[in-house]
């Protein structure tokens, strides 16, 4: 019984943990480093602006979204491009995830390019 | 024995994590909020900067501008805002702060024109939207304000209202402003904002100054040329400072012999939304082309030469005739003074700057005998007096001031 509870307990508490660590960010992209894979954002939460150097995980995608071009298709597309197309100034969003004391991104998503 | 306990503490801290989830989801790291829906969209009055700014009416409706506008929404905003206007572009719902839906009928109508093309303009750049993440470029740099107007009259028309996008169409825009005015403006200005509220005449009984109609144009304090409407930062500069009087038995007690308090005291944002409430009183602020300011130079230095050109121009611009040859307010046209409603009103005493209702430092001078003051016998010197002429005169304005020690303050 004891055991059973434990389990349970440590569940919420993990499920609340993963919850917590998944979270979209957004902001404008001050540096790029194809090596490391990395982008550094420069993001504003409740009134304060800081740097959050977001890590891609391997396989992770940068994709910008275009207009069809198929004949009757009017909708957007997705576009995959290398991180080393993205340029500082763009306002991107990525969804991430905390893992240690690193945001990993999973997806990029180019918002405006600039 | 030791089990149940145990089980009761793990139970109650299981129950506990899960009402905790229920009540606050956890928020993110970086972009505050999560699923924050509507935070981020508050409409706050637009600054100065963007305050007058009021799209001509005919655009919201104009189908020409509504195609340019869907041309440049397709390329520029669709990508966040959705094809649809509802908020769910394909880069949009990746943002924490997620974009307008268009088709909130509610939320749109709450958006005032000048808030709006504000935001087109400034994007999330500016607070308070930049503080709240938001991801919005500012398109002030890449689009005209022709085809920010485009962009907005194509966006109007997600949200189902046929007519121009106007505080008379959409009362909900103003009525943060028009709660205000009930509590601090009504006993004066009147319901209707026609200056007919209970207590102007027990302050100026059969006399100017009566509170302001605003429905009629016809403002005193501006920064604009003689016969065109204030700027909202004019108006702001009035409720703020208020208006002080000549005097009179009914202005004892009030503070600064104002006869118009000063609401210096409220909050700027509803000092904002006060004046929003009251433009909306009158539609010509949607209606004027073009807003033009007086330019006032920097102030020159005071000199005697300066002051001995003042004093002739007095004479030469009959300023004696209602001011009186020492300033007193009791020149030969004094006792025949009306306004534009047929009252007697009297000349300031320029031996008092403290009184003067549209303010007391050379530059204030110096506006108001550019602008005039509408509605009353003040004519604008605008076609008759040269800049450097017109400082002689606001200087030896004020030299005719009883205190000295101030207006020498004042000059230097």
């Amino acid at each position: 019984m004891r055991s059973i509870l434990v389990m349970v307990l440590t569940a919420a508490l993990g499920l609340w943990t993963a919850f917590a660590d998944e979270a979209p960010i957004s902001g404008t992209v001050k540096a790029v480093d194809a090596g490391a894979q990395t982008l550094t954002l420069e993001v504003a939460s409740k009134g304060k602006t800081r740097e959050v150097i977001v890590y891609m995980k391997p396989g992770a995608k940068v994709v910008r979204f275009t207009r069809a071009t198929e004949p009757g298709k009017t909708g957007f597309v997705e576009q995959e491009l290398p991180l080393s197309a993205v340029k500082v100034g763009w306002i991107v969003s990525a969804t991430t995830k905390h893992e240690g004391n690193r945001e990993v991104a999973e997806q990029v998503k180019i918002v405006v390019e600039r | 024995m030791r089990t149940k306990p145990f089980a009761c503490l793990t139970i109650a801290v299981g129950v506990l994590l899960l009402g905790l989830w229920i009540a606050q989801p956890p928020a993110t790291r970086a972009n505050g909020e999560k699923d924050d829906e509507k935070g981020g969209h508050a409409h706050v009055p637009a600054p100065f900067e963007y305050a007058d700014a009021h799209m001509p009416l005919s655009l919201w409706t104009d189908q020409a501008t509504i195609a340019r506008g869907k041309e440049i929404y397709a390329v520029r905003c669709a990508v966040c805002h959705g094809d649809s206007g509802d908020g769910k572009g394909p880069a949009g719902v990746a943002l924490p702060l997620k974009p307008s839906d268009f088709r909130d009928k509610a939320g749109v109508a709450e958006m005032r024109d000048n808030y709006w093309i504000w935001r087109v303009s400034e994007g999330g750049q500016v607070e308070p939207f930049k503080g709240k993440g938001s991801a919005m470029p500012p398109w002030k740099g890449e689009l005209t304000v022709q085809d920010r107007w485009a962009v907005m009259a194509y966006q109007h028309t997600f949200s189902g209202h046929q007519g121009p996008h106007v505080p008379w169409e959409h009362p909900e825009s103003v009525v943060v402003g028009r709660d205000i005015y009930a509590m601090a403006c009504v006993a004066c200005h009147g319901v209707e904002g026609r200056g007919d509220g209970s207590v102007g005449p027990t302050l100026s009984p059969r006399r100017a100054p009566q509170p302001r109609d605003f429905t009629t144009g016809e403002f005193k304090f501006r920064s604009t040329p003689s016969g065109q409407l204030p700027t909202t930062a004019d108006l702001f500069r009035t409720v703020t400072e208020g208006v002080r009087s000549s005097g009179g038995a009914m202005t004892i007690g009030l503070r600064g012999h104002r006869i118009m308090p000063s609401f210096r005291h409220m909050p700027e944002e509803q000092r904002l939304e006060v004046i929003e409430y009251v433009k909306s009183l009158n539609r010509a602020f949607w209606e004027r082309q073009e807003i033009k300011t007086v330019n006032v130079p920097a102030p020159p230095l005071v000199t005697a030469e300066r002051l001995a050109r003042g004093k002739q121009l007095y004479a030469d611009a009959e300023c004696l005739a209602c001011h009186g040859e020492r300033g007193r307010g009791d020149g030969p046209s004094a006792p025949t003074l009306k306004d534009s409603r047929e009252l007697p009103i009297a000349a300031t005493d320029l031996t008092q700057p403290d009184r003067f209702k549209n303010g007391a430092r050379p530059e204030d001078i110096y506006r108001t005998l550019v602008t005039g003051l509408a509605g009353t016998p003040m004519p604008s010197y605008a076609d008759s007096l040269e800049p450097d002429q017109a400082w002689d005169l606001a200087y030896y304005t004020l030299s005719l001031s009883n205190n000295r020690r101030r207006t020498a303050e004042t000059m230097r």
